[in-house]
């Protein structure tokens, strides 16, 4: 006996269409699985934007008063800083770009995109790409804390989030930018940004301990750590009033971290070209210019928050409104003060802070506590405990 | 200073890309924050004037000096101009001698401005500085009025001056003198009783009167320590119409160190030399005769050939005393060698010795204070 192959040729031929339909099937199938994907996706996205809870927070995060609203607020802060201090300066600032120059920001930011990157050859190049967007993203985060409203998130006010501990969160944030400032002049490869990125670290060393010491006061009135409690316990009496000291070493304390005039040694532009930020070009240098301003507005905003009784205001107006009344007058009061004085040099900075402001932030701390305990009939209604 | 020291040292050039340094570069060697050596090297801004000057004839010179420092133009062509006057014996109509000086005073105030608006940008502060320059565009528009420039003036020529006084000039100059005056009181008081001003200077580049002479220092920089050293009144010019004016040598005492100044004595220092200089052009505009030839009439023909001789001619400048000697050939249109000496080779120079041991960021504040500009110390 052979082997005898059961092969027939015909049925074989006939079996073809069926495995041609299988294939087909096969293929429907994917693209079947595919398109319920989709469209589950889409069902998901529906809900989670459009579900009511969802939709309000995604708009204030993104829209207002979140990241939009803040960039946008961010170029016509530049935008009136630029003017005002053309104002101060005798002279007119920018009028070219749209009404009152009010568009030269978009021009500018356009113009620095569009040239070219340069990068050292020195340059650590990943970190060197990496580092900017990484501090404008510290910067902006912060401002999800911020209470615009008067009614908290959870209850569907305008404040993007709210925590227990915002306000150490928000200083850890804060903290982080000059170890990205420094670490910006570290890997550029220069002697002149490496001096200007220990400079940056300097300035935090000097004003971070008076400026968080500035902040125990409100802390220990409003009994809590969350910036929009704080701000919610001035409806009766801002923290103005009770701790004037401590607003002017905070706002001191802020402006020495923020590294503008008269606290610039980080970018002293006579000393150290641009200190950290010499090497960057283009789009690199329009974001750490960008986070320069952004730290501004984001002690302005918190100045509003915890001395200024945050939304607290006139009650005919609405939250929002009352704190960008108070938020463009501090931010005002940080541009006046960036434009009326000589610079200091580091070791004059940090004797400054340590030798005056800390004192005087701990000084008002404990002339309140004293308060408190002797004169608790007049304190404590003013706090609205008693 | 041991070599361990060094060992951990930090070499770095400021300049010449730096942005405050245009067209200078000095090495400075860092230990930590401390400038422990300090380098000045001059050339980055060299452009051979003195060889220049000996294929330019003797009325196209000034036109090189006076780029030596255009913000003292005035000052800075007339050495030149004195030079030929005494080789050729050249004489001086009355009117062109108040003339000139007149302007060479203008030229100080405007130099003293700009250099006040520069010091404080030196220091970070922008708006202290645009302020003088607002006021010196006055004094700018009256420089164009009068010679059609306002930079490169090319006033002083051998015999005289090169333009007449007109009525819109007249006013023009009463208006930035008016100007001047009337917020210098105030400035004076933003700018001497700002505590972030006095902490920046106060103690900074300290020298003493000695060391300063041996560095070979003029000008404010050596009045500021108490020194009336000024060649408006030890040497009058008998070009110039200095000794029909009466003035006092300005000078500043530093309290706390008799006989030094810091680097804010010579900014009180400024501020006197440009009320002097305000003072002189006051007392002078009554002084000015109504009308008569603003040039030697013989003054072109002279010039055009100079005899053989040489001379020296020199001025008390903005930044020090400026200084120029010029050798003529029998017959020649050209001179056959000049040797300018400016004011602030030395005030660089003196940077040597005098910036080590202070903090990095002072450098630019010691820099500033002495007010040397590169075009003197590259001829």
């Amino acid at each position: 006996m052979s082997v005898l192959l059961q092969f027939d040729f015909w049925q074989w031929i006939q079996g073809i269409p069926q495995w041609i339909e299988g294939i087909l099937y096969w293929i429907w199938g994917i693209v079947k699985w595919i398109i319920y994907a989709i469209w589950d996706f889409i069902l998901w996205l529906w809900a989670t934007i459009f579900n009511a809870d969802n939709f309000f927070f995604l708009f204030r995060a993104v829209l207002f008063p979140g990241l939009i609203w803040v960039v946008l607020a961010l170029i016509w802060a530049v935008w009136g800083t630029r003017k005002l201090w053309g104002r101060i300066q005798d002279r007119r600032g920018p009028f070219h770009q749209g009404k009152y120059g009010g568009l030269q920001l978009f021009a500018d930011a356009i113009k620095l995109i569009a040239k070219e990157t340069i990068i050292p050859d020195k340059a650590k190049r990943w970190m060197f790409r990496f580092l900017p967007g990484l501090l404008l993203v510290v910067v902006l985060l912060p401002f999800a804390f911020i209470p615009w409203d008067t009614v908290s998130a959870v209850n569907g006010g305008w404040a993007i989030a709210d925590l227990s501990v915002s306000l150490v969160l928000v200083f850890a944030f804060l903290t982080a930018v000059p170890v990205v400032a420094l670490l910006a002049g570290w890997v550029s490869g220069s002697k002149y940004t490496l001096i200007g990125g220990f400079r940056a670290a300097n300035n935090q060393f000097a004003a971070e301990i008076p400026m968080i010491i500035s902040t125990i006061g409100c802390a220990f009135l409003a009994s809590s750590l969350s910036v929009f409690d704080i701000s919610m316990a001035q409806t009766n009496v801002w923290f103005a009033v009770l701790l004037p000291i401590n607003l002017a070493t905070f706002l001191i304390a802020a402006i020495a971290s923020v590294g503008i005039f008269p606290f610039d040694a980080p970018v002293a532009d006579s000393e150290i070209i641009f200190g950290w930020r010499t090497e960057y070009t283009g789009i690199y240098f329009t974001l750490t210019y960008f986070a320069e301003f952004a730290e501004q507005m984001l002690y302005s905003a918190l100045i509003v928050a915890l001395f200024l009784g945050g939304p607290n205001g006139l009650p005919f107006l609405p939250g929002p409104v009352n704190f960008t009344i108070k938020f463009i007058v501090v931010f005002f009061f940080f541009v006046l003060v960036s434009s009326s004085f000589q610079r200091l040099r580091q070791d004059q900075i940090v004797k400054y802070c340590w030798k005056y402001l800390l004192p005087l932030s701990i000084l008002n701390v404990i002339i309140i506590m004293l308060a408190i305990v002797y004169m608790p009939g007049l304190m404590l209604p003013l706090l609205g405990v008693g | 200073m041991s070599p361990d020291i060094l060992d951990e040292a930090m070499e770095i050039w400021f300049g010449p890309q730096h942005v405050s340094a245009h067209g200078w570069a000095t090495k400075l060697t860092l230990v930590g924050d401390y400038v422990v050596e300090c380098d000045p090297n001059a050339g980055y801004f060299h452009r051979s004037a003195e060889k220049v000057l000996e294929f330019k004839n003797f009325r196209q010179g000034a036109l090189v000096l006076e780029r030596m420092c255009m913000l003292e133009a005035f000052l800075a062509e007339y050495p030149y101009v004195a030079a030929v006057e005494k080789i050729a014996e050249i004489e001086v109509p009355e009117r062109a001698k108040i003339m000139r000086t007149i302007m060479m005073e203008m030229s100080r105030l405007h130099s003293i401005q700009f250099w006040w608006g520069q010091f404080n940008a030196e220091l970070g502060f922008f708006t202290m500085a645009l302020w003088p320059w607002v006021d010196r565009e006055y004094s700018l528009d009256a420089f164009e009025e009068l010679t059609g420039s306002r930079h490169t003036v090319s006033y002083s020529t051998p015999g005289g001056v090169k333009y007449d006084f007109t009525e819109k000039f007249m006013k023009q100059l009463h208006r930035a003198i008016d100007r001047f005056e009337d917020r210098l009181p105030k400035f004076r008081d933003m700018q001497m009783g700002s505590p972030t001003f006095r902490a920046r200077t106060k103690d900074i580049g300290l020298y003493h009167y000695k060391q300063g002479l041996k560095w070979g220092l003029s000008g404010p920089p050596i009045k500021a320590c108490g020194v009336p050293m000024d060649l408006r009144k030890d040497d009058p010019d008998p070009n110039l119409a200095y000794d029909m004016v009466d003035f006092e040598i300005p000078i500043t005492e530093n309290p706390e160190y008799p006989g030094s100044s810091d680097a804010l004595d010579r900014m009180e220092q400024r501020f006197k030399e440009a009320e002097v200089a305000v003072d002189i052009i006051k007392q002078l505009l009554p002084q000015l005769p109504e009308s008569g030839p603003i040039i030697d009439p013989k003054a072109r023909a002279k010039a055009n050939r100079l005899p053989e001789g040489e001379a020296y001619a020199r001025v008390e400048g903005t930044r020090g005393v400026t200084s120029l000697w010029l050798k003529t050939l029998d017959k020649a249109q050209t001179a056959y060698r000049a040797k300018i000496r400016g004011p602030c080779i030395a005030s660089y120079y003196a940077l040597k010795d005098l910036v080590p041991g202070s903090k990095f960021a002072d450098f630019i504040v010691i820099f500033g204070s002495l007010d040397p500009y590169p075009g003197w110390w590259d001829r």
